[in-house]
């Protein structure tokens, strides 16, 4: 297991957003209140890991990318790196040590690509900013490295071309490659590939397995998949309202979940297979309610079908649970119970077609899942179905 | 390696300029308003050519208001010099003044603007009360003011950068009061760039504030820029022309707006001398006309998309 200590840690990490109040408020002087969109997150990621953060739409995914890339501000907490306080430095040149090491992949790589520059320009941005090329003609080598390990060959080939004359797929490379030019430690990936197509998704998520392999580079895939984070992590992170409601490894989230709103949002993932039945636990009920106005007590708790009368006054703290397994529940221990039969109905839930193009992945997840989890019975085959 | 990169780099921006420039052209207005534009420019640039040495009282060589006739094909003003004489040479001082002025004021503007809507806050709620301060002065208010502290400091025949005082009056009026407009339009399409996420990424890749107005926001900006720049250069030609009314031209270098205020006060409406006022107001309107038509062209050519709305 790598080591988790001292790479990048967030300490009860807080970002509260003001309402921007109607002109009413604001003669009276009234604050319209605050969105918590991020409100209190202990995470570490380790040298190397590939720790997957989960959540509904409005849970605070970005947030917490934006605020580890330097692009958002905490209003509480500390955003550590290898020991060091980063949470109040500010400007360019004093962040360009942080910058060289942490890196990001935007989700809509259409708008993260400036329409007017060529792809060389984009891919050669970090490196002149940082100052880590000392002539063009290593600029050039280091563009084409990076081209290259993000799948686009041969490089000089995409080298005068716009963001427009690119497919969807490619101008997502361009970003990837954008990002690995400078040779970074950690990669905040936010949903890099929710907006491609199927076929191109287990490429891009290849390469992004292959970069840790490679590299030993981190990576904090921010995704609202399950599945997709159990193919592709070594350990989960799910995020309800701005807050960690469990947290392990991606096994025992994916198929031993302690936490009843873990277990609803792998309730709602399709399931392939007809006739498997899920957890007795009745799927979500309403919506996610407004980072603005959080309930008291649990937050989960106005759509928890396990929900007690403590769960409305009191916040559950993260207790463990399991190794390296903590979950923010008041009924964690009885969560298990419930959910032991559902590891066929887990492992089914990826989209054969995705799994199929992510096999090697799946194959390499699947055998460890068998030999780590005794509970979970025999799993179909990847590439064949069941 | 190198060598080869910077080769295909310069064939992309080619490409690029050449569409552009396929596109531009191809548009009506474009063509005619650059048809327009490029007979003053050649009268701006070779007068003495085209109608001889600018006449003055002394060298004049025609009757006092005579109408068109084939000896002065524009007729003559009311010392007996020759308007078409008068018209092609003006045309040089005009649109110098419309250009200087309008350089002016795409440079002010638009730095005021991109700082104001790329910082916001603060220095834009400063930026901004400033830009509505020039945004409302009327031209001519500030033309009184600043013509005194100039004559004063420069004396009356004094140059400034090769400009007689009075014309470098009109330049800097004209150009502090139309960089208002140009800041507004620039500084709302700063905040809407400010918020696009390749911005983010440029932040991410190190970049500092400066290096991302320049690098990524001012070439999405140069679509607004020539457009408006077009009409702002409309906009001075007129400003030059009404300021003339004030006094503030040069009847030894007379620009259209000066032979127009002279024409005023020989009393050429009265007297029907329609020549007199004709030609240098036709050339006012067919010289902002032209820039209004390449601006309206170049703002098609950059928005596609605006072209199905008629
Ligand atoms: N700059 C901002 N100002 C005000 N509120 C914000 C801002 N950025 C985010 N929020 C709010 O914070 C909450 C979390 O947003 P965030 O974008 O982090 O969610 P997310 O999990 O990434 O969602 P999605 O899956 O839709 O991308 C939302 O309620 C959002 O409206
Ligand atoms: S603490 Fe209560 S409301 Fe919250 S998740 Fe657990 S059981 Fe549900
Ligand atoms: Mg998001």
């Amino acid at each position: 297991m790598p080591d988790t200590a001292d790479f990048l840690r967030l300490e009860k990490l807080q970002v509260h957003f003001p309402i921007q109040g109607g002109l009413f408020d604001r003669v009276l002087g009234r604050p319209a209140g605050t969105v918590r969109a991020v409100d209190g997150i202990d995470l570490d990621v380790g040298r190397g890991e590939i720790v997957a953060l989960v959540g509904e739409s409005g849970s605070g995914k970005t947030t917490v990318g934006r605020v580890i890339t330097k692009l958002a501000h905490p209003t509480g907490g500390r955003l550590l790196f290898e020991g060091h306080d980063m949470t109040s430095e500010r400007g360019a040149s004093a962040l360009r040590p942080y910058r060289h090491r942490v890196q990001m992949i935007f989700q809509d790589a259409y708008q993260a690509l400036n329409p007017r520059h060529t792809v060389f320009d984009i891919v050669a941005e970090p490196l002149r900013s940082l100052r880590l090329v000392k002539n063009d003609t290593q600029l050039a080598e280091r563009v084409s490295e990076a081209l290259a390990s993000a799948g686009l060959n041969p490089p000089g080939d995409f080298f005068a071309r716009f963001p427009h004359e690119l497919s969807g797929g490619q101008r997502q490379r361009v970003v990837i490659a954008g990002a690995l030019a400078v040779r970074p430690e950690l990669i905040v990936a936010d949903e890099p590939v929710s907006m491609l197509d199927v076929s191109i998704r287990s490429q891009i998520l290849q390469v992004l397995v292959d970069l840790r392999d490679k590299h030993n580079m981190a990576l904090l895939f921010i995704t609202h998949d399950l599945p997709l984070a159990w193919l592709i992590a070594d350990r989960i992170a799910v995020l309800y309202l701005g807050r960690l409601v469990e947290i392990g490894r991606a096994d025992d989230i994916t198929f031993n979940p302690r936490h009843p709103y873990t277990v609803a949002l792998s309730n709602a993932t399709p399931k392939v297979r007809v006739g498997v039945s899920h957890i007795d636990l009745p799927a979500l009920e309403g919506e996610v309610p407004s980072a603005a106005r959080i309930p008291k007590g649990c937050r989960f708790h106005p759509r928890c079908p396990m929900a007690i009368d403590r769960c409305r006054q009191e916040d559950p703290p993260a207790v463990e649970v399991g190794p390296q397994h903590m979950s923010a529940c008041w009924r964690a221990g009885e969560v298990k119970a419930r959910s032991e039969l559902l590891g066929v109905a887990r492992s089914s839930s990826v989209e054969p077609l995705e799994r199929r193009l992510v096999s090697s992945l799946v194959k390499d997840r699947c055998r460890s899942s068998i030999s780590a989890e005794a509970g979970v019975p025999d799993l179909p085959d990847p590439i064949r179905g069941p | 390696m190198s060598e080869s990169t910077v080769q295909s780099l310069s064939r992309g921006r080619t490409r690029a300029l050449k569409n552009f420039l396929r596109q531009f052209l191809g548009h009506g207005g474009a063509q005619l308003g650059l048809l327009c534009l490029v007979l003053f420019l050649v009268m701006a640039a070779v007068p003495n050519i085209l109608v001889g040495p600018l006449q003055t009282a002394i060298n004049a060589t025609g009757d006092f208001l005579a109408s068109p006739s084939s000896q002065h094909l524009l007729g003559t003003d009311e010392v007996g010099r020759d308007v078409l004489n008068l018209v092609v040479h003006g045309a040089r001082i005009s649109l110098t003044i419309a250009l200087l002025a309008t350089v002016i004021s795409l440079i002010v503007g638009t730095t005021v603007g991109m700082t104001a809507g790329y910082f916001g806050r603060w220095v834009d709620d400063w930026l901004m009360r400033l830009t509505d301060f020039f945004f409302v002065m009327p031209s001519f208010v500030l033309a009184l003011v600043i013509t005194p502290v100039v004559l004063e400091v420069m004396g009356r025949g004094g140059e400034i950068l090769g400009f007689r005082p009075s014309l470098f009056v009109i330049i800097v009026v004209i150009g502090m009061t139309s960089w208002a407009f140009v800041a507004r339009i620039v500084r709302s399409q700063t905040l809407s760039l400010r918020e696009r996420t390749f911005i983010d990424r440029a932040r991410v890749a190190g970049s500092s504030n400066l290096s991302i107005m320049v690098r990524h926001i001012l070439p999405n900006l140069v679509p607004q820029i020539a457009a408006n720049g077009a009409l702002v250069v409309a906009g001075a030609i007129y400003v030059e022309t009404s300021l003339s009314f004030l006094g503030l031209g040069d009847p030894l270098q007379p620009s259209w707006g000066t032979l127009l205020s002279l024409a005023q006060s020989a009393g050429a409406a009265s007297a029907g001398a329609w020549w007199y006022l004709g030609a240098p107001g036709l050339c006012v309107l067919t010289v902002s006309l032209s820039f209004v038509l390449i601006g309206n062209a170049l703002d098609d050519t950059f928005n596609p998309r605006r072209r199905v709305i008629p």
